[in-house]
């Protein structure tokens, strides 16, 4: 716009100044200034009315202020108000929050020493030297003494026989009875044992809880789920182990009935032999 | 340079000739030219812009600033309780350290699982135990084998009856079917002990935030060994199914068998 302003300003000032060089008479110039003169009054910019216009911009800009400024500015005020109160007084209480922790305290007291007095109580019930030797072995929870769980299981139960004194297929089926049977008490030592440390994870997360906040409690449950797979995992072994155990039983009382068929096949012969020959 | 000379002497010599027309082409190149910026002393408007201005500040200063102070005082507190009881840094790495510390019991708790319980003293015994205990999948297909070496196979058609060798077949097919399956749950959970070290791992370097995703993936897995739980205990109760029909088909043939032989000596002593 400036620039557009200063070309036109330039093209009439030469105009004029080749209209002034080349008047021939005083009547040329006279007219030619005063149509100058008028020129740059008709066409020449209307003075500005700067004093009433600035006050009301000025005015203008506080009203924005005072009026829609101020407006959003109390209401962003008192949404995050509210939020801080909903925070505060719904969402996170910290009186609700010292309650959960007392709760769990006191629930720690209540309980804990409780159950592990139970699942203390002696179960051991033998009476003769033997049996109770391996009765303390089979519950001690120790898992460094699984040779000596050997040796009491055969003083016990006895060992398998020589050769002459049994068959093959009874030495069979009685060694792997008895190796079934040993597996499953050591795999029952170890399972108490880790049992022991599942039951300490248990207690140092509910420890925890008693002093967690609400940020810090995702790690707790998330640890104490892992947890649990853990315990899954060891009771899948178990099931495992009795499956094993219920499976071989089930071979031991089928092995006795192959035989039995046989016998009884065996004995019917005999018998009618006998009674034929008569 | 003495034509510029000499041009100019021209010049001044023909303004001095033409006085008026000089004078009113000054006039009107005043009157046309751009106008200079008015002083801000001498310019009542400066004065009045000044006054607006410094209203505008005092209001930006008191509507504007202090509602922004307000909104400041606001979300300092916010941010406070939030560090304070929400999210403590101190509370979050304690947590953090306890996550830790529990893989040290898993670790033992694995340790304890993975020690050798094998028992059997004779090699045919040995090598099925091995086999049993193996928690190795591709070691099913030898199970059968072993299985027949220790406890026999099904009776020939001329050594016993069809309905004691069906029995037989039925019960050897229980039994060996649990021992496969425990093989395979052995296996089963050794994966599901190696994928709860991985997600406790991922907890230790979890953040408030991330730690509930993990959460759900760790109660999916839980999900899952239930389900591998809940398979054990059907094959448990499969093989006690088979075994209590086992001991009804003993008592039944053993009534068949008893009056069979009633028969048969009934017949004989019949004989003249």
């Amino acid at each position: 716009m400036a620039v557009l302003t200063n070309i036109l300003f330039g093209l009439f000032f030469v105009l004029f100044s080749y209209g002034i060089a080349v008047a021939r008479t005083r009547r040329q110039l006279l007219a030619l200034t005063l149509a100058g003169i008028l020129a740059v009054t008709v066409a020449g910019p209307a003075p500005a009315q700067a004093q009433s216009s600035l006050v009301t911009a000025i005015q203008s800009v506080l009203n924005v202020i005072n009026g829609k400024i101020q407006t959003a500015l109390t209401a962003i005020n008192k949404v995050r108000s509210v939020i801080d109160k909903y925070y505060q007084e719904a969402v996170w209480p910290v009186a609700l929050i010292n309650q959960a922790r007392a709760l769990v305290t006191q629930m720690i007291g209540q309980y804990r020493n409780l159950m592990q007095s139970i699942l203390n109580i002696r179960l051991n019930s033998a009476t003769l030297p033997t049996p109770v030797a391996l009765e303390n072995i089979m519950r001690n929870h120790q898992t460094n003494d699984l040779g000596a769980l050997t040796t009491s299981f055969g003083n016990a139960f006895g060992t398998v026989p020589t050769v002459p004194a049994a068959s093959p297929s009874d030495r069979a089926m009685m060694d792997m009875d008895d190796a079934l049977a040993m597996d499953n008490l050591k795999t029952l030592k170890e399972s108490d044992s880790a049992d022991d440390l599942v039951l300490d994870a248990a207690n140092d997360i509910e420890d925890q809880a008693a002093q967690a906040a609400p940020g810090s409690a995702p790690f707790l449950t998330a640890t104490a789920v892992v947890a649990s797979i853990q315990s899954q995992a060891l009771t899948q072994k178990m099931l495992a182990a009795e499956l094993r155990q219920e499976a071989a039983r089930l071979a031991h009382e089928n092995t006795l009935r192959k035989r039995g068929a046989s016998l009884t096949g065996d004995v019917s012969s005999e018998i009618l032999n006998l009674l034929e020959k008569r | 340079m003495k034509r510029f000379i000499e041009a100019t002497r021209c010049g001044v010599a023909w303004l001095w000739r033409h006085k008026l027309r000089t004078i009113a082409v000054i006039t009107m190149f005043f009157l046309l030219a751009p106008k200079p910026v008015r002083s801000q002393f001498l310019d009542p408007c400066c004065a009045i812009m000044a006054a607006g201005l410094n209203t505008i500040g005092s209001t930006l200063s008191s509507v504007v600033g202090g509602g922004l102070n307000d909104i400041l005082s606001i979300e300092q507190d916010i941010s406070k309780f939030e560090q304070t009881i929400v999210w403590p840094q101190q509370l979050i790495n304690q947590a953090r350290s306890l996550v830790a510390s529990m893989q040290g019991l898993f670790t033992q708790m694995e340790a304890l699982m993975r020690l050798p319980v094998k028992s059997a003293t004779l090699p045919a015994t040995q090598q099925f135990e091995q086999n049993l205990l193996s928690r190795d999948p591709n070691q099913i297909a030898q199970t059968s084998a072993q299985y027949l070496a220790v406890y026999g196979g099904v009776p020939d058609a001329t050594a016993a009856a069809p309905e004691t060798r069906n029995v037989v077949d039925m019960t050897d097919a229980a039994a060996q079917a649990a021992m496969k399956r425990a093989i395979e749950i052995d296996a089963l959970a050794d994966l599901e002990l190696q994928a709860a070290d991985q997600i406790n791992q991922s907890i230790a370097t979890a953040a408030p935030g991330s730690a509930p995703i993990i959460e759900a993936q760790a109660d999916a897995w839980l999900v899952r060994a239930n389900a591998y739980t809940q398979s054990a205990t059907a094959d448990l109760m499969r093989v006690r199914a088979i075994d209590l029909a086992d001991q009804s088909a003993t008592v039944k043939a053993g009534a068949a068998n008893s009056s069979a032989i009633q028969q048969q000596i009934y017949n004989l002593l019949k004989r003249p």
